[in-house]
């Protein structure tokens, strides 16, 4: 006979993903429909049923090691379909923030980032940051125009910025790294990090996401989501290391190429972002599985590139001094979406690459 | 009558809804222990779903010889009123003291019928027959089944051509009168018994699963009536789009049954139906394929012993794991299956021949006089109904034929109670 497999289950790793999205786990009774409705599900691993009995049985590490939580891009059907109300989409959407919070670092961060309790310590640290900049900084010349360099000098916010993106850099590289030895743990024999480069070409094309149900709207919404943000990153990156080694001087001019390119991705991700949050808003059963984690991350996102878009434009009318008020926002916003981006929900982007490099092999 | 002694003062009589097994159980023992009954059916026959059955499970019998049983025992005792294509418009009063007011539709065809036919071969005009679930056509003129009771024809009056005397002219018996006219009639009640059945849930609600879409996919009562000698077919089972034998055969259990986007309640006889409805498949395919992919197989008690029987001498797989994906191909007419093996653990599509819904029970609720009252389903509760409202069958909650009989014999005792009462107190 074999040998018996005795199952421990963690009550309190179900009990944390009936807490952040997964409330009707529970439901669940193995039919399987939602294996097959979904259309990112492979044929000799199906998901999501399988996950949605082991957490029912609170199979914590087996889950979270689990490279199928980041195949989903959660469309939705398979809660659509399923016949007990058990949501496996939103089971999934849990245990994608289980996972980030097991595997980042340092992971206290990722637990007050999970809660609304957290908020407003996440928000203290940005916002004692730049007050202090606008307090004690050393003041830049003043212009003839009012300019944000006037009261944040840029000499101290590229260097501030930098240091901040090195930490999250090595954050997420012990993070990622944890990750993957769960995978090889769990099984992962193939290779995963050459795999990176196919997995992120995917990602950005949205060849998977096209796949996922007949949501047209969101597909659209993430992929210029992403195309327009990954263009400001790059911009915001290039401007920085211009105006430190002095070859380019801020504010650009609104014609200069830089300028042009940056205020195309702003529009680009403002679109998208619109129609992600249509389409949350819109379906009372997405309004109602939406998550503090999901709105955390979305709302943060919304706000730079809102009070950005806010604040070029004020700058341009001349609008001292709240276009002060509102660039301090967007400062303090931009810090938060990324000195936290390890820890929330933006951090998907990073797990969900490995998953499929993993997935790749 | 058979003057027994249960009810010394007689009682004003039991009105019993619905004429099915259930309905007439409760009327039979009713009235053998000794009060009236009034048996009111919507339909032109009794015996309801069960005479459109070709087998019961698990002994695997007709269900004619226990509907012959039921019919004579009705004939015999002249304490039971039979009314047939009438429904219970409106009923007042109170317990031991009902009113009902009864229409009764025509059935242009009287007690002089004699069931010689002629009236059938010369009838011009056809209609759909709800019998066999759309499945064939019969004559405007029409006998429902072989051992129908009454046994006489009845006719689908908005099928005839305008003016048409065809089937008048033929009868030699006058037992034709297209003139006869609806009539409404006033029936004392000390006890109404709801035995209004069920109906197949509407399988083409169930997108996913192809009825309406494909044509080889069948729900389980057009099986019945597939298999059955008196069925469109005479019994043998073929494929609805070319009227073939199917190279293989499948069925989907929970068709629509313990969901909550349709039926959430679980149906309690489909496992059972299905493994009964392998066997006619095995008796006249001993080769075909079979599979029956599942949930979980729910057969309770003694049909344990059926399920394992059936599955192991069959040689039916069962394959756990539901159909949630059912498609066409349109030169062959073979239907692909998507389906997780969930114990194999990976995503399967089959091709089949002839894929069998396992549809579930829906109860006849509608235009119930109130006073009974539903559950969380929608099925009528058994307790808090109004004094002398007694539920019994599948109105009440989803059963198999056997425990609907006894639930019919339920239903006469207490049925009973109210009569006394009435009787003593009336």
């Amino acid at each position: 006979m074999a040998e018996a497999i005795t199952v421990k289950p963690d009550t309190a790793f179900i009990r944390e993903l009936q807490g952040c999205g997964g409330g009707d786990l529970k439901k669940c009774y193995q039919c399987a429909t939602c294996s097959v409705v979904c259309n990112l599900s492979p044929d000799e691993s199906p998901f999501p049923r399988k996950q949605m009995v082991l957490a029912q049985w609170g199979m914590k590490d087996q889950l979270l090691a689990d490279p199928a939580i980041w195949l989903c891009h959660n469309c939705g059907d398979c809660s659509t379909m399923c016949p007990r109300g058990a949501r496996p989409g939103d089971v999934f959407g849990a245990l994608r923030k289980a996972a980030i919070e097991r595997y980042s670092f340092p992971g206290f961060l990722a637990k007050v980032a999970g809660k609304p309790a957290g908020f407003l310590l996440l928000l203290l640290l940005p916002v004692l940051v730049f007050a202090a900049i606008v307090l004690f900084a050393p003041k830049g010349e003043l212009t003839p125009d009012p300019e944000f360099a006037n009261l944040f000098p840029q000499n101290i916010l590229e260097p501030l910025f930098f240091a901040v993106s090195g930490l999250v850099l090595i954050a997420f590289a012990i993070g990622l790294a944890r990750f993957i030895k769960a995978l090889r743990k769990a099984g992962a024999t193939g290779p995963i990090i050459p795999n990176l480069v196919p997995a992120a070409v995917e990602i950005l094309a949205h060849s998977r996401f096209k796949k996922c149900g007949a949501e047209r709207a969101r597909y659209w919404g993430h992929m210029l989501t992403l195309w327009g943000f990954v263009g400001l990153a790059f911009m915001g990156t290039v401007v920085g290391i211009g105006t430190m080694i002095g070859v380019m001087h801020t504010p650009l001019d609104l014609m200069n190429p830089w300028k042009i390119f940056a205020n195309v991705c702003a529009v680009v991700v403002f679109v998208g972002l619109v129609i992600i949050l249509f389409d949350r808003l819109a379906d009372p059963v997405k309004r109602a599985a939406s998550t503090y984690f999901d709105w955390l991350f979305l709302l943060v996102l919304v706000g730079v590139v809102f009070t950005g878009i806010l604040s070029e434009a004020m700058r341009l009318m001349g609008a001292d001094p709240a276009m002060f008020y509102v660039y301090f926002v967007h400062l303090v916003l931009i810090m938060m979406l990324f000195l936290y981006a390890p820890y929330t929900k933006f951090a998907h982007i990073a797990y969900r690459t490995v998953a499929m490099a993993a997935a790749k092999s | 009558m058979a003057e027994s002694g249960g009810v010394e003062k007689r009682g004003k009589p039991v009105l019993v809804m619905g004429g099915g097994i259930a309905g007439m159980t409760a009327a039979i023992e009713s009235a053998e222990a000794g009060c009236d009954v009034v048996l009111v059916e919507k339909g032109p026959y009794l015996g309801g779903r069960v005479a459109r059955m070709n087998q019961y499970f698990p002994k695997l019998c007709p269900p004619t010889c226990g509907l012959e049983i039921n019919f004579q025992r009705l004939k015999k005792n002249p304490g039971i009123e039979v009314l047939t294509l009438a429904e219970v418009e409106k009923l007042s009063g109170s317990p031991g003291a009902y009113e009902a007011t009864v229409k009764i539709a025509p059935r242009f065809v009287t007690d002089a019928c004699t069931l010689c036919g002629a009236c059938e071969q010369a009838c011009p005009a056809e209609r759909t027959n709800d019998f066999d679930y759309g499945l064939s056509k019969t004559k405007a003129i029409y006998l429902p089944f072989k051992m129908a009771y009454p046994a006489k024809y009845v006719i689908e009056r908005t099928a005839c051509p305008e003016g048409c005397k065809a089937c008048q002219d033929a009868c030699t018996y006058n037992a034709i009168e297209l003139s006869e006219k609806a009539r409404t009639i006033t029936v004392e009640a000390s006890a109404v018994v709801a035995a209004t059945g069920w109906r197949p849930y509407d399988a083409a609600k169930i997108d996913n699963l192809g009825f309406g879409r494909c044509a080889n996919v069948i729900t389980n009562v057009m099986m019945e009536r597939f298999a059955a000698p008196d069925g469109p077919t005479k019994g043998s089972i073929v494929r609805p789009s070319d009227s073939k034998a199917p190279a293989s055969a499948a069925f989907v259990q929970c068709a629509g049954s313990r969901d909550e986007n349709h039926l959430p309640y679980c149906s309690a006889v489909c496992c059972s139906a299905s493994l009964k409805q392998a066997t006619y498949l095995r008796a006249q395919y001993p080769e075909m394929p079979i599979t029956i992919y599942y949930i979980d197989i729910r057969t309770p008690g003694r049909l344990e012993d059926f399920y394992q029987k059936v599955a192991e001498e069959q040689k039916i797989r069962l394959v756990k794991g539901k159909v949630a994906k059912v498609e066409e191909d349109a030169a062959t007419k073979d239907l692909l299956v998507t389906f997780e093996d969930v114990l194999a653990g990976k995503k399967v599509a089959e091709k089949v021949g002839l894929l069998v819904l396992a549809t579930g029970i829906v109860p006849n609720t509608e235009g119930l006089p109130e006073g009974f009252k539903k559950d969380d389903f929608g099925f009528l509760a058994r307790k808090g109904a109004k004094g002398g409202f007694i539920a019994a069958g599948c109105v009440s909650r989803p059963e198999e034929v056997s425990a609907t009989v006894q639930d019919g014999t339920g239903a006469a005792l207490k049925a009973l109670q109210s009569v006394v009462r009435s009787a003593h107190h009336g």
